[in-house]
């Protein structure tokens, strides 16, 4: 099945909501019912481990430029995320594994797959940010490709569709309150003077405000 | 007509054949009281619960059942390694068998659980085993399966593409069998030389068959015995004990199959499935009863779903509008594997009705089957019946047209003429009897035809679209004669069995081989044998379904009950009558050529004085103080009775809607029903199950369809998903019968169990074709909803640059 939308950010610019965007941790705390969003480095991605290495860690969300490119998406690059869904009646859990296919601002692709016991998911995204009309914010524009199988697809597309619309739309919510809460702003011109990561925008930011500044 | 029903206290013994008592099974269903397969509680049962593959087409690459077996509750987890190593009970094929074979069949393995590829949505990987039926559930949910995951086949049209994922290593190109029937030569010439042809593509659709109560079995092994007992819901015990003595490895005489009260089937309870012999293993694995009840969702990706056929077809006519030649080439959806009688639907109860009612000199049908990766497709109520008259009603209703006729008076020029039954067709049957202009001229005078034809005249120049369509329809059914139906590759006879019984006291008790599951066999047959005993209705009692009661039988499927179950009931009455009557010769010191019997007495011919009743018979037979020498005591008597043909009820349909061509939406304002099934043993059921039937041809044609995505996985697994009509989706129905007794069993009957499934469709397709021809559309495929109806109407506005019905200022295409 396909998905798609537009969302719009308001008070807020596109290397803003990419800075948003590349950082694990606010996808992570952005994304409903998403335990955690992890790196993967073994060659397969063992939930248990990944689990106790998340309980492990201590990441914070930040507007700090530095942290967040330290630790943005990498293109080429898998990651896990373990997502518990109400669809219907069922809250399955999946085991998500997604790999970053493209990652040039202001554009973003990514596939992955998920199960979940009796459920399972394959998905392709993409995704862009553009300035609204009127200048005053991001436009996100995006697509998703969805195979869904098991349990969850007999449920149908009707059952389906608002779970995942309403998954998107909460989770650009909770992108614009953080962002908006941390105060993350970016500035528009690149000083680029580390690391070899084409993701110039994780690079890109220079000031920073008090995370209490409201 | 609508027919009240009798008490039958108010009908008299002599009327009791054909009368249309009150059904006597109703007041247990109603209330509560009938006992449906999970309404079976035994001390200490256990639960079964079955892991299905999420996927329509994958490699199993491993089964941990690890997790499963450590929760607590969980008393066993079985794969298909489990179910034949030798420390298990075993010894059967772990195998379903295919029960119907065609000389290029392909038969490929079924294993009751996938060991190495799964070939549907739903095919079963393990099962488990627990103390309740929550706890079973959950471990099947926590048995973790790693798959590689397979493209997909859904259509036969994409199982035959060269790049198609192959689903079985013996099916090279995914192809079950390839079949013909009548002769292509001869067909080829006559549409070589016709004057006139008509064409035809279409899709008769896959349906699921929502029976009310979903499968359901509950199996006790004594290990002190070996005895199996299984209850499970099933149209045909005994062929289920066959089949599955075989697949489990227990001994048939060891294994009884009973049904207890069967909430509907349609045909998807005909079938061996793999459940219900697992519950029957698990209950001799664990020496305790074991119970198995499907959910609705699993009945959706489990049920044998039917139809599914892609298809093109030919019609050739001569200048006068006579029908010189019929051809049709049709790819059947077989599904993942062989179901039970799965290669006889698309073959020889499709092929052999493709002449209709009509005389057709020649013709010719080509079937190929295809592996898919849906469920196993199998008979549903009318079984290859419906999709044979379904085309040949649709073309012509297309020939009319391509000659200029009205469909009627092309359809009364073709029909087989009252003089020429039996009628031998140019595809391998012998109609018996009938009359085809009867319920045509009777379906025409309730509709008022002539004054319909100038109302829809008038309603198309203000802008409204009605139309009528007609379905004059053939079935064969009363299955089957067992020496014919072993030459068309059946691996049973398709006799039937009966036992009546006398008892002492004069009360009878009926047993056949047969297994309702809402029919009212228990009126239809008690009536049967009251009318052949002279006993009161109220004395007989039927028992059907259990196979420790009744000798043998082969079910109920193929409206056959009462043509073939119903002819064996008079055959075993009748032979009790004659060994009454030389009990009552005896008695009555008489020669038994000299006694007569009528009404439940035995008297001496010119000597009425001289009588005895049925039910003193009874009783001297069972004192065997004074019966004849050499008799033997009891009065009882069993028969197997085998027909001698099939039986072909027909009749004529009719639907008048009205099509919105703006909206797509179809309102059926009329639906007329003339059917001829024979003799009514009782018109109330007869006009049930007519009721019922057309209600699920409305379905087909409106409403339901089962949708697969890419992957196979299914999408209208739910019943908000998949539209089973609902009663305010029913037309009202005017029903009439017509009465041509059948000439070669002794009720005359015919069957009736289907006739409205198979007659339904067709009439209202052809409706929507007539109300849309201003619009030039010739078919629209079923369901036909009204995105589909829209896009008709707007495909060929487009194309034919917006073709305006004659008079009419509005614009039809749909921009108003």
């Amino acid at each position: 099945m396909e998905f798609s939308g537009t969302f719009e950010l308001e008070d807020t610019t596109v290397d803003e909501v990419w800075l948003a965007l590349s950082d694990p941790v606010l996808v992570q705390e952005s994304l409903p019912g998403c335990t955690f969003l992890l790196h993967v480095e073994a060659e397969e991605a063992d939930f248990d481990e990944l689990g106790e290495q998340a309980e492990g860690m201590d990441r914070e969300l930040t507007n700090d430029p530095e942290v967040i490119a330290g630790r943005a998406f990498r293109e080429g690059e898998r990651y896990a995320a373990l997502m518990q869904v109400s669809v219907g009646p069922v809250n399955p859990t999946f085991e998500t594994v997604v790999t970053i296919d493209e990652r040039d601002r202001p554009r973003m692709h990514a596939s992955g797959e998920g199960s979940s016991g009796d459920s399972s998911f394959e998905m392709s995204s993409s995704m862009a940010l553009s300035e609204t009309e009127d200048g005053d914010g991001v436009a996100v524009e995006w697509e998703t490709e969805a195979d869904v199988f098991g349990k969850v697809a007999g449920m149908g597309q009707r059952v389906i569709n608002p779970v995942a619309n309403r998954i998107v739309k909460r989770f650009f919510s909770s992108v614009q309150e953080e962002l908006h809460d941390l105060g993350v702003e970016a500035v528009s011109s690149s000083d680029g003077d580390e690391s070899d990561d084409r993701s110039l925008v994780d690079r890109v930011l220079g000031r920073s405000k008090s995370t209490d500044s409201e | 007509m609508t027919i009240d029903s009798l008490d039958p206290e108010d009908v008299d013994a002599a009327d009791i054949l054909g009368s249309a008592i009150e059904r006597r099974e109703d007041p247990a269903l109603l209330t509560g009281n009938a006992e449906y397969t999970d309404d079976i509680q035994l001390d200490g049962m256990l639960h079964m619960a079955v892991v299905r593959s999420q996927y329509g087409h994958a490699r199993l690459e491993d089964i941990d059942t690890s997790e499963a077996e450590a929760m607590e509750g969980v008393h066993g987890v079985y794969t298909y390694e489990d179910l034949t190593s030798d420390e298990t009970p075993g010894g059967g094929s772990f195998a379903l068998p295919t029960a119907w074979l065609l000389d290029s069949l392909e038969q490929v393995p079924h294993p009751v659980l996938a060991s190495e590829k799964v070939r549907h949505q739903g095919d079963g990987i393990a099962v488990v085993v627990a103390e309740d039926r929550y706890t079973a559930r959950d471990a099947a949910g926590a048995v973790d399966v790693a798959y590689e995951r397979l493209d997909a086949v859904v259509h036969p049209s994409e199982a035959f593409a060269d790049d198609a994922e192959r689903l079985h290593d013996d099916a090279e190109g995914n192809v079950a069998f390839d079949w013909e029937i009548g002769d292509a030569e001869k067909t080829a010439d006559a549409f070589a030389d016709a004057s006139h042809t008509a064409s035809i593509d279409l899709e008769n659709q896959l349906l699921i068959a929502n029976a009310m109560e979903p499968r359901a079995a509950v199996a006790e092994y004594n290990p002190g015995t070996d005895e199996l007992e299984v209850a499970m819901t099933t149209q045909n015990p005994h062929v289920h004990r066959l089949l599955m003595a075989g697949v489990i490895g227990h001994p048939e005489h060891k294994l009884s199959v009973r049904a207890p009260d069967v909430g509907g089937g349609f045909g998807s309870k005909i079938h061996h499935y793999a459940d219900e012999a697992l519950v029957a293993w698990c209950s001799m694995m664990h020496e305790a009863p074991v119970k198995w009840t499907a959910t609705r969702s699993e009945t959706y990706l489990t049920d044998a779903p039917g139809r599914g056929h892609e298809t093109k077809a030919e019609i050739a006519m001569d200048d006068d509008g006579n029908i010189v030649g019929l051809r049709v080439d049709t790819m059947a959806n077989m599904g993942a594997y062989l179901s039970t009688f799965a290669p006889a639907v698309p073959t020889y109860l499709y092929g052999t009705l493709l002449s209709g009612q009509y005389d057709i000199p020649a013709i010719y049908g080509h079937v190929k089957g295809a592996f898919t990766n849906v469920p196993p497709v199998d008979a549903y109520r009318g079984a290859g019946r419906p999709e044979a008259s379904f085309l040949v009603e649709r073309l012509v209703h297309l020939g009319a047209k391509e000659v200029g006729m009205d469909p009627v008076e092309f359809r009364k020029r073709n029909f087989v003429p009252d003089d020429a039954f039996p009628y031998e067709t140019q595809v391998a049957v012998v109609y018996d009897s009938g009359e085809y202009g009867k319920p045509m001229d009777e379906a025409l005078e309730l509709l008022d035809y002539e004054n319909f034809r100038e109302e829809q005249e008038r309603a198309r120049d203000e802008g409204t679209y009605l139309g009528v369509g007609f379905s004059c329809y053939i079935e064969a059914c009363g299955l089957a004669p067992s020496e014919l139906a072993g030459q068309l590759g059946a691996q049973a006879g398709l006799w039937e069995s009966s036992l009546v019984r006398m008892h002492p006291s004069g009360t009878v008790t009926a047993y056949c081989g047969t297994s309702g599951h809402g029919q009212g066999h228990g009126t239809t047959y008690a009536q049967i044998v009251a009318n052949e005993l002279g006993v009161p209705y109220d004395s007989v009692e039927v028992v059907e379904g259990d196979t420790d009661e009744i000798p043998q039988g082969m079910g109920t499927y193929g409206s056959r009950s009462a043509a073939v179950g119903g002819s064996s009931l008079v055959k075993s009455a009748q032979k009790v009558v004659e060994k009454g009557k030389e009990i009552a010769a005896h008695q009555l010191e008489a020669d038994p050529d000299d006694i007569e019997f009528e009404n439940g007495e035995y008297s001496v011919a010119g000597a009425p004085a001289r009588s005895m009743s049925m039910a003193d018979v009874a009783g001297a037979a069972y004192l065997a103080h004074d019966i004849p020498a050499e008799m033997e005591p009891g009065l009882e008597a069993t028969s197997f009775y085998d027909p001698e043909n099939f039986v072909f009820p027909f009749g004529t349909h009719a639907a008048i809607v009205e099509v919105d061509p703006d909206s797509g939406e179809i309102e059926i304002e009329r639906y007329v029903a003339v059917d001829d099934v024979g003799n009514q043993i009782n018109p109330k059921i007869v006009e049930g199950q007519i009721h019922g039937g057309i209600a699920q041809g409305v379905g087909q044609a409106l409403y339901e369809g089962a949708e697969y995505d890419d992957n196979a996985t299914l999408l209208t697994g739910s019943m908000q998903d998949y539209a089973v009509p609902k009663a305010e989706h029913i037309p009202e129905m005017e029903t009439e019968s017509t009465v041509t007794p059948s000439p070669h069993n002794p009720l005359g009957v015919k069957g009736v169990g289907e006739a409205g499934t198979i007659a339904a469709p067709q009439a209202i397709v052809n409706a929507v074709a007539d109300a849309l021809e201003p619009f030039g559309v010739d078919h629209i495929d079923m369901p036909m909803d009204a995105e589909s109806v829209w896009s008709a109407v707007q495909a060929n506005a487009t194309a034919d640059g917006g073709a305006e019905p004659a008079g009419d200022d509005a614009d039809p295409g749909g921009e108003r």
